[in-house]
């Protein structure tokens, strides 16, 4: 059997290196995309993971506030909190260090006291110009940070990228505001200097809440437990003793609350990921059956000398089992360079909207080589089953008797029907099914109902359609045309595997287009009613969720005092937590919102009511994503921790907001402030006088501006770009993979079209022998191609139009919690339509080739 | 662990920050002692926080009922490093605050110590200016409206609690106002001493919880600066006689080795008279009975003859228990021998006296320990 197999199989891989690379790649690219994105997904929250460790050092229980942080006033009173271990008061955060050049990177500081902090997180100070200090002489310079009120200490990793020494200037900006410290001390790259490769600050507590414009509270306290305390029992005996407003948990909780929050993206990255495998197992499929047509006379002749069925169907499932292997093992190669491009392609998204995290590439390990052949080789092998099975099928005498061609059992047309009737019933019913959890695990399925049933009508569809066309192909085409028309209707059974694996990749980029265009409509039109003002300012450091960055009095002040400028509104947002999740709390006017209409109201009716219903008692306004997500409602009461401990909110009304899937609650500036104090605002927006040019305005306040003060000013111009580029840069991963599945397709119609001029090398030959030119030869075959493409791609705009309900109204809505309005994007989808069979025409080409120049000798 | 030479460095740097004076040092912004002060109480218990540096020191000797003694020592440090921050922040750091607490055992050979060290923060630490009242985390030491002081500090295997009324009314060290520790302007302090305190409590060693009553004394000084650049530590004595007579002596060591000739003492009479000793009225010198600190490694002259030949006093210090160093070196930086000493001798007239107190020796311990605390 080994020899037989080496003779059989492997040396017919060997010779037809074309169909067998093709369907390796197929494979591979199949296995590649979905590594790709399981690395990518990974490395976001590992990223965040990373920093995390890094930072917490031996932090084992964690205690937070609700609301910004913690009152610092609260702080002696906790003093029993020293009985479980050492406490470290904590600000944390994100700055910009602004170069003379104005160039600008973020820079994750820690403010600490470091007389209780080195208990907790490791600093070592090395060496400076003035030769080794001893460990003695180091450490005076991190005290240096309770005596120097601008002394910051910075990693090595940075310092020596920026050529900084101690002694040395550094300028970071917080929100609006510049200010300059002294660079006292450089730490060895470990403990939080590891962070961000380097781009790191340790200051003094005091420092870091004049700087981040946190004076009075303190982001955390971090405890780290003497010996012996166990971290359960010491959770439930601090938990059981904090007052109202205070929470304990373990640091590695807000990896968990990362790795929640991205869970609905990271979800549908991955389902999207699979479509290349699926379609790459089509071109498995595709190629044994390639094998066992070009093979019928041997496989005849082996069962005529006794090879048993079973050994005839191991022979192609070995062949099946090297594409397999093969394609994963090339997968794997593959996947960590397609692993860059996808933390490329996803990372500015992850930072823009949900956290702040440098993405960190895993290492391909023991778990992904698994998964890898764990999903290449058993699927192949699955889809290798059919045509192995065929060829156990084929009768000895049948085969050496030259009938070349296999006739597949042609599935009763009406069981087909009934099949697809029955899928494409079951899709609409599961599309009406709730998430489970919060995974649309039924949308998936009706998507898959959808794609598995449209698939099998695809024989019936091509039989009809070689019904109607054979008069148009003959006026259009001619003789090739009329030719083409037979060659493919007698080949449906065959073609309609291929044309059905186009049809789902296309229907899969035709129902995503139509997703995200629709998408791309309605944020388009949500910015357009809701984009209100004329400038929108924003603190120079960028902000990131989670990360808190706001603007000073005298910007605001200034803003405001402007000639131009006739009104101006400030908010501010905040991350908190809501059932155990990162949801965003802001606040506004909302008598000024009212004014310019700047929200769109889901429910109720009369939205504008309910906003101002909600000003001047404990009431609240909620988006749509929280809406759906909590099964929120006006008329219902949340409650919301305070820094006073819980209260609750009444809900009066439920706005569009597409800025964020983690939900926000809004309520009015007096009530926010009255709950969660005077917070500095995080945004302002500004209304200049008629006739003033908003740019002419943005252009002078920004050169008005103190040098030690750095915003951005967006006007509504600009802005608006601004969130669609945001948004294009969002769903560039989408397109990506997408663009895979339709090259895997492409590549499964092109080794279509040469398993169809193997079948047909003897009718080939004889259009040649009646006079036929190599020419027409390659025109038929072409005009094949580009009908299967055509084909396909009408199947798959009608599949995939479908799909692209299932993905707005199900998959979308029970995800992210958003309502699109439905939009067809037509002239993408002609584009595309077009591109679809000038590409499949073009894959036609080489089989056209070697079918001109076809000989009776059994191989292409 | 960085912990443990972080604060050893952060002593090195209090000290160079102006404990120790130097001629170069910026126009300070903090007050100087300076002659003709008028000492006024209960005020001058409160704290004085435009001066730099200030302590409340309490030692004293203790007895259980069934017969054991003990020592203890609880001390208060306020030192000062920028006296107006420009950041508005609580946690902007004007004050260091520093608590050594520590019980000696003879009977049992046992010697515990702790300490804590806090910036002042949202009121973690600190001390009060209307009344006396200091606090480190939940360590406190403050006095009621009646004059009684109440102590509080509780670690992990020793505790004191204890109430201690005033006894004698102060002893106000030095003269004009003040105690000169060198040659330059300011480098002195304001000092004063209850020196016979009645006290009761209790006490906490490792598990045990012990009633005790006893004697305290308690030291107060305030100033800016102390020592000079060649004074490398100072040997003090703090001792109640049984004739009712208080002495406290304390002699600085120049580097040469030499005595400085600021070094001084007080006498208080049982009636509360007090006398002032300067250096050239009295004398200390070892007996030579040593101690080595097996952790340290300093040596410690742990038995002294003390003579002031014009009050007829000739004592002999010894202590019951050799081993009361309070190591911090590991942690602060800072090791110094703080401990119950015994006295006998001859008073006037060539009675027979006795009596009790407490031996302080800094500056044994490699050059660290003088910076910590400073001659009384």
């Amino acid at each position: 059997m080994t020899r037989l197999f080496l003779a059989f199989v492997l040396r017919t891989l060997a010779t037809e290196r074309l169909r067998t690379a093709t369907t390796i790649v197929g494979v591979a690219l199949g296995v590649a995309v979905i590594l790709a994105i399981q690395l990518a997904n990974a490395s976001a929250v590992r990223g965040f993971e990373t920093a995390l460790d890094a930072m917490s050092g031996r932090t084992s229980i964690e205690i937070v506030g609700a609301g910004a942080g913690l009152d610092e006033m609260q702080v002696p009173a906790l003093g029993w909190l020293r009985a479980f271990g050492v406490v470290s008061p904590v600000i944390e955060g994100e700055m910009a260090a602004v170069f003379p050049d104005g160039r600008a990177e973020a820079m994750r500081v820690l403010g600490v006291d470091v007389l209780r902090d080195t208990s907790i997180r490791d600093y070592r100070v090395v060496a400076d110009a003035g030769g080794t200090p001893t460990a003695e002489a180091s450490v005076a310079r991190l005290l240096e940070l309770l005596t120097s009120p601008r002394a910051v200490v910075i990693a090595a990793t940075f310092a020596d990228r920026h050529g900084l020494r101690p002694g040395d200037a550094l300028r970071l900006a917080s929100g609006d505001r510049v200010v300059p410290f002294t660079v006292t001390a450089i730490l060895a790259d470990e403990g939080p200097a590891r962070v961000l490769d380097g781009n790191f600050v340790l200051m003094d507590i005091a420092a870091a809440q004049l700087a981040f414009d946190r004076l009075g509270r303190l982001d955390r306290l971090d405890v780290r437990l003497a010996d012996g305390i166990e971290v359960s029992d010491a959770l439930a005996a601090i938990t059981a003793r904090l007052p109202a407003g205070f929470e304990a948990q373990r640091p590695a909780r807000r990896g968990e609350q990362v790795e929640r929050m991205l869970a609905a993206f990271h979800m549908n990255l991955t389902a999207l990921s699979w479509i290349a495998l699926v379609v790459g197992l089509f071109l498995v499929y595709n190629t044994v059956t390639t094998s066992v047509v070009a093979r019928r006379r041997e496989i005849g002749v082996l069962r005529a000398v006794g090879a048993t069925r079973t050994q005839v169907v191991a022979l192609f499932l070995g062949e099946a089992m090297v594409f397999g292997v093969a394609g994963a093992a090339l997968g794997i190669g593959l996947a960590r360079v397609l692993a860059d491009a996808a933390i490329a392609l996803t990372s500015s998204t992850v930072s823009t909207l949900y956290v702040a995290t440098a993405a960190v590439a895993p290492a391909i390990g023991g778990w992904h080589l698994a998964l890898a052949a764990g999903i290449g080789v058993p699927l192949s092998l699955v889809a290798a089953a059919i045509p192995a099975r065929e060829a156990a099928r084929v009768p000895p005498t049948a085969a050496i008797g030259g009938a070349d061609r296999i006739a597949p059992r042609a599935a009763a047309t009406w069981r087909s029907l009934a099949w697809s009737a029955a899928l494409l019933a079951l899709a609409g019913w599961l599309s009406t099914r709730g998430p489970v959890g919060r995974v649309p695990v039924f949308g998936y399925l009706a998507a898959l109902a959808i794609v598995a049933g449209a698939a099998r009508l695809v024989p019936a569809v091509m039989r009809g359609l070689a019904r109607v066309s054979r008069t148009p192909l003959r006026r259009g085409f001619g003789v090739e045309g009329l030719l083409a028309h037979a060659n493919l209707s007698t080949a449906i059974p065959r073609a309609s595997i291929s044309i059905a694996a186009l049809a789902v990749a296309l229907s899969m980029l035709v129902a995503i287009a139509v997703m995200i265009g629709s998408f791309r409509e309605t944020v388009r039109y949500w910015v357009g009613q809701t984009l209100q003002a004329d400038l929108f300012v924003s603190p120079g450091v960028r902000a990131v969720p989670g990360t808190e960055q706001t603007l000073s009095p005298d910007v605001t002040a200034a803003i405001a005092a402007h000639p131009d400028v006739v009104a101006t509104d400030t908010f501010r947002n905040m991350d908190i937590t809501y059932a155990g999740e990162r949801v965003v709390l802001g606040s506004g006017t909302f008598t000024v919102v009212a004014a310019h209409g700047s929200l769109l109201f889901k429910s109720p009716a009369d939205g504008l009511a309910a906003l101002r219903a909600a000003i001047g008692r404990d009431a609240v306004i909620v988006s749509e994503a929280f809406s759906t997500k909590f099964h929120v409602h006006p008329g219902d009461t949340i409650t919301l921790d305070t820094p006073a401990g819980p209260r609750p909110f009444a809900v009066t009304a439920v706005y569009y907001d597409y800025a964020t899937e983690r939900g926000v609650i809004m309520m009015d500036r007096a009530t926010f402030t009255r709950h969660f104090g005077d917070l500095a605002p995080t945004g302002l927006s500004a209304y200049v006088r008629p006739g003033a040019d908003p740019e002419t305005t943005r252009r002078a306040i920004l050169a008005d501006l103190p040098e030690a003060r750095r915003i951005f000013i967006y006007t509504n111009r600009s802005l608006r770009d601004e969130i669609l580029r945001i948004f294009d840069s969002t769903f560039a991963i989408t397109y990506a993979l997408e663009l895979i599945a339709i090259v895997v397709a492409m590549l499964g119609v092109a080794a279509t079209l040469l398993t169809l001029a193997i079948e047909r090398r003897r009718d080939l030959w004889l259009l040649r022998l009646v006079g036929a030119e190599p020419r027409q030869v390659r025109r038929m075959v072409v005009i094949e191609a580009a009908l299967m493409g055509a084909v396909s791609q009408a199947i798959g705009l009608v599949m995939g139009l479908a799909l692209s309900l299932i993905l707005i109204y199900v998959i979308n809505v029970q995800s992210f919690g958003w309502t699109i309005q439905f939009h067809l994007p037509w002239l993408f989808l002609a584009q595309a339509s077009l591109a679809v069979i000038v590409a499949t025409a073009l894959a036609g080409t080489y089989p056209a080739r070697l079918a001109a120049a076809g000989r009776d000798d059994g191989s292409v | 662990m960085m912990r443990i030479p972080a604060i050893r460095c952060f002593v090195i740097m209090i000290a160079a920050l102006g404990i120790v004076a130097t001629p170069t040092a910026q126009a300070p912004a903090w007050r100087e002692a300076q002659p003709g002060y008028t000492f006024a109480f209960p005020r001058d218990h409160a704290s004085h926080p435009d001066y730099r540096v200030e302590w409340w020191y309490y030692t004293g000797n203790l007895d259980a009922a069934d017969g054991r003694r003990f020592g203890y020592q609880v001390t208060f440090f306020r030192v000062g490093i920028d006296p107006a921050p420009e950041n508005p922040s609580r946690w902007a750091v004007r004050d260091i605050y520093m608590t050594h607490v520590a019980i000696g055992d003879p009977s049992g050979r046992r010697y515990r110590a702790a300490e804590r060290i806090n910036r002042a923060g949202p009121g973690i630490a600190g001390a009060a200016t209307d009344r006396y009242h200091v606090w480190n985390d939940d360590w406190s030491a403050s006095r009621d409206t009646d004059g009684r002081h109440t102590i509080h500090v509780v670690a992990a295997d020793l505790g004191v609690d204890l109430q201690i009324d005033e006894g004698r009314p102060p002893t106000i060290n030095g003269s004009d106002g003040i105690s000169r520790k060198g040659n330059e302007q300011g480098n002195a302090s304001h000092y004063y001493s209850l020196t016979r305190m009645p006290t009761r409590g209790t006490i906490a060693l490792d598990d045990e919880e012990i009633a005790v009553t006893g004697e305290s004394w308690m030291d107060r000084e305030f100033g800016t600066s102390f020592l000079e650049a060649d004074q490398v530590g100072w040997d003090w004595l703090a001792l109640q006689l049984s004739d009712g007579r208080d002495l406290m002596i304390y002699q600085l060591r120049r580097r040469a080795g030499s005595a400085d000739v600021h070094s001084s003492g007080t006498l208080t009479d049982a009636d509360g008279q007090v006398r002032h000793l300067s250096s050239s009225d009295f004398s200390l010198t070892p007996t030579g009975t040593t101690y080595r600190s097996p952790t340290s490694g300093a040596t410690y002259p742990i038995g002294w003859r003390v003579e002031v030949p014009r009050e007829a006093i000739a004592l002999t210090v010894s202590t019951p228990l050799p081993a009361q160093e309070l190591d911090f070196s590991r942690t602060t930086g800072v090791a110094y021998w703080e401990g119950l000493v015994d006295v006998h001798g001859t008073g006037r007239n060539g009675a027979t006296i006795g009596g009790r107190g407490f031996l302080e020796m800094t500056g044994y311990a490699g050059s660290l320990g003088r910076f910590l605390s400073t001659p009384r």
